[in-house]
């Protein structure tokens, strides 16, 4: 099975000296295509560090992240962007819609920064929200659509521009358990039938249960890896 | 790129209206800004043009050409001869709407109780009243029938100060071709009312007559010539001064260095006044770009996260500042333009008129459209606007993904 991220020996320490805090400790990871993988722990375990490292937001303090085969060191703002932009997808906890926008608009934003002709990002688009099933919800901004909807688009957004891995970190944390129960069942919809990898950050039991790996973190350490 | 550029502005665009009333206020100060810029400018033309029409249609005209040593030396020896037939063909040329050739010289005026010195103005009163408004001027008696009229035309103020009137004889005293003083009774047969300078310095008679009066057979001294478009002046200058190399050609700047410094200083007002405006609107639009970006330095950090290059980041929010100030630029340009087309029948500035008169302005000014200041202070305003707008701009540019996803979580 291929890797789509690799980390070796991945370090991160925010601040100095003796403020110095050591967020990640020589972390080995793999993710494989088609993963459908939780990273739980408590809270500042790590979770969201290693999300941005295997995400391209941050680059560690020591060690190598490698993206599809691609090494993130000493890559400027601009190539990270651009990682960021064609290899991977976000899920954020607070949806992170941009609000002047159409939930179309949305989902289409991200294709046109790929460069994607007119026609065909409004194809995709459209396809992107019949997959998270909110076609008549195109035109709605997403003050007009309730958290699981905005949290769907978000989805979509995700996934319409064909990433090697989808990153969602803390998806389900402001949705009620009927709509988490469903986001999280059209995510792993969307990894068995398209094969997408996703990498879940949660404390989320029941997103937990419906993954087929599941990486524990403590104290900057992996603590656990295994099948879900 | 055209599509994501497309993209762009309606984001841009969207984004501009998220606050309105921030927005608003933003676009009250610009557009207010550019109109007191195009207004103040617009006022200080007319200013400017009424203060010329005021000075130069009096007597000095365009320009004037003057034997080499005459304004230095204002006497009988520094008269010249008739224009010659080049120079006459120069004069004749459509640049040049009227011409007049004078014979002023320093004399001296004597009534039964004052004596005054003064310039004794020759002139013929046809080419006069195309060139200048003396003859306009007269609010009693009459201005001079032609070049042989003996009569003499004197200020109001020159009247008053001499005691003198309308039918009364003043004696007038020159030295003369022959080295001599001349000495001669004339009638005042007109009094003008014009501005105290030019009524206490000048009085009028025709040329011949003040010829005959000197012993002179032809002699002038000045020719006055007005060229109604200021843009054909330096041209007119160069052809006169090709066509009389022996003379002395001069422009109404070197004649009038006080309306030629008020001119230049005006022109110096509004610039400052730009400086002054545009400094206002500068932190006026800083402030507000810089308050949009801190609003949404989570957005700009999403937007990178999403793949948005820092490039891009700084384009998208200088876009919004492009429209923000465009469109304020042309609330302020139609303003500017409703407030002129309103005030086309002149602002009537008459119960200022005493102080007017001391800084050369007329009483009505006519501010005028004019294109060029239409074009260039918006553009000015515009690129400007953007060039102060990129400071906010990078910020938003430097927005961490990071502080996003630590917002997010």
């Amino acid at each position: 099975m291929s890797n789509i991220v690799s980390c070796r020996n991945v370090s991160k320490v925010f601040g100095h000296a003796d403020l110095a805090v050591q967020a990640l400790q020589g972390i080995n990871l793999d993710i494989h295509a088609g993963d459908f993988a939780t990273l739980a722990g408590p809270s500042g375990s790590g979770k969201t560090t290693l999300l941005n490292m295997i995400g391209a937001l941050d680059t560690p303090s020591s060690g190598e992240v490698v993206i599809d085969g691609q090494p993130l060191a000493r890559l400027t703002a601009a190539q990270l962007s651009e990682i960021r932009l064609h290899k991977v997808g976000f899920v954020f906890q607070a949806y992170n819609l941009i609000p002047v926008l159409s939930a179309r608009e949305n989902i289409e934003f991200v294709l046109e920064l790929q460069g994607v002709p007119g026609a065909e990002r409004k194809e995709r688009a459209l396809n992107a929200l019949a997959d998270v099933a909110l076609e008549g919800l195109a035109d709605r901004r997403p003050a007009q659509m309730s958290g699981g909807q905005q949290q769907r688009v978000a989805v979509a957004r995700a996934l319409v521009s064909r990433p090697a891995i989808v990153l969602a970190d803390e998806p389900t944390a402001n949705l009620d358990s009927k709509t988490s129960e469903e986001l999280i069942a059209l995510m792993y919809r969307l990894n068995q039938e398209r094969g997408t990898t996703f990498v879940i950050g949660t404390h989320d039991p029941g997103v937990m249960a419906h993954s087929k790996r599941h990486i524990q973190l403590l104290d900057g350490r992996i603590d656990g890896d295994g099948q879900g | 790129m055209s599509g994501t550029l497309h993209s762009f502005i309606q984001l841009a665009w969207r984004n501009m209206w998220r606050n309105p009333r921030r927005t608003l206020i933003t676009l009250v100060v610009v557009s207010a800004g550019l109109w007191s810029i195009l207004f103040f400018n617009a006022f200080l033309n007319a200013w400017m043009q009424s203060s010329k029409d005021a000075t130069l249609k009096l007597l000095i005209g365009s320009g004037q050409i003057h034997a080499r040593e005459y304004m230095d030396n204002p006497n009988i020896k520094t008269v010249m001869a008739p224009p010659g037939a080049r120079l006459r063909a120069a004069l004749e040329r459509p640049e040049i709407a009227a011409w007049s050739a004078r014979l002023v010289l320093p004399g001296v005026i004597q009534s039964e109780y004052k004596t005054r010195p003064v310039n004794i103005a020759g002139v013929d009163p046809a080419t006069e009243r195309r060139l200048s408004s003396i003859p306009a001027k007269i609010v009693r008696g009459r201005y001079l029938n032609g070049v042989d009229d003996d009569g003499v035309v004197l200020g109001l103020h020159m009247a008053k100060r001499l005691k003198t009137g309308l039918g009364r004889r003043v004696i007038l005293m020159s030295q003369n071709a022959d080295g001599t003083v001349s000495e001669q009774s004339f009638t005042v047969v007109g009094l003008f009312d014009a501005n105290q300078k030019t009524e206490d310095f000048y009085v009028f008679t025709g040329r011949a007559a003040d010829q005959r009066f000197l012993h002179l057979n032809a002699e002038i001294s000045e020719i006055a010539f007005a060229v109604p478009n200021d843009a054909d002046l330096d041209p007119v200058l160069t052809r006169l001064r090709a066509a009389a190399p022996q003379l002395d050609v001069r422009s109404w700047r070197q004649l009038s260095t006080y309306l030629a410094a008020t001119d230049s200083m005006m022109r110096g007002v509004i610039y400052i006044w730009l400086a002054v405006v545009f400094s206002m609107m500068a932190i006026g639009i800083v402030n507000t770009q810089l308050m949009a970006v801190f609003e949404r330095l989570h957005e700009f950090g999403l937007l990178r996260a999403l793949g948005m290059t820092p490039r891009r980041v700084l384009m998208m929010v200088s876009l919004e500042s492009l429209f923000l100030i465009g469109v304020g630029c042309l609330v302020g340009m139609a303003l500017a333009a409703l407030t002129i087309w309103g005030l086309r029948g002149g602002i009537d500035l008459s119960a200022f008129a005493k102080g007017l008169e001391l800084v050369q302005g007329g009483q009505v000014l006519f501010p005028k459209f004019d294109l060029a200041s239409f074009v260039v202070f918006p553009l000015l305003i515009w690129l400007l606007g953007i060039l102060v707008a990129l400071w906010p701009a990078s910020r938003a540019a430097k927005a961490s993904p990071v502080e996003a996803m630590r917002h997010a979580t």
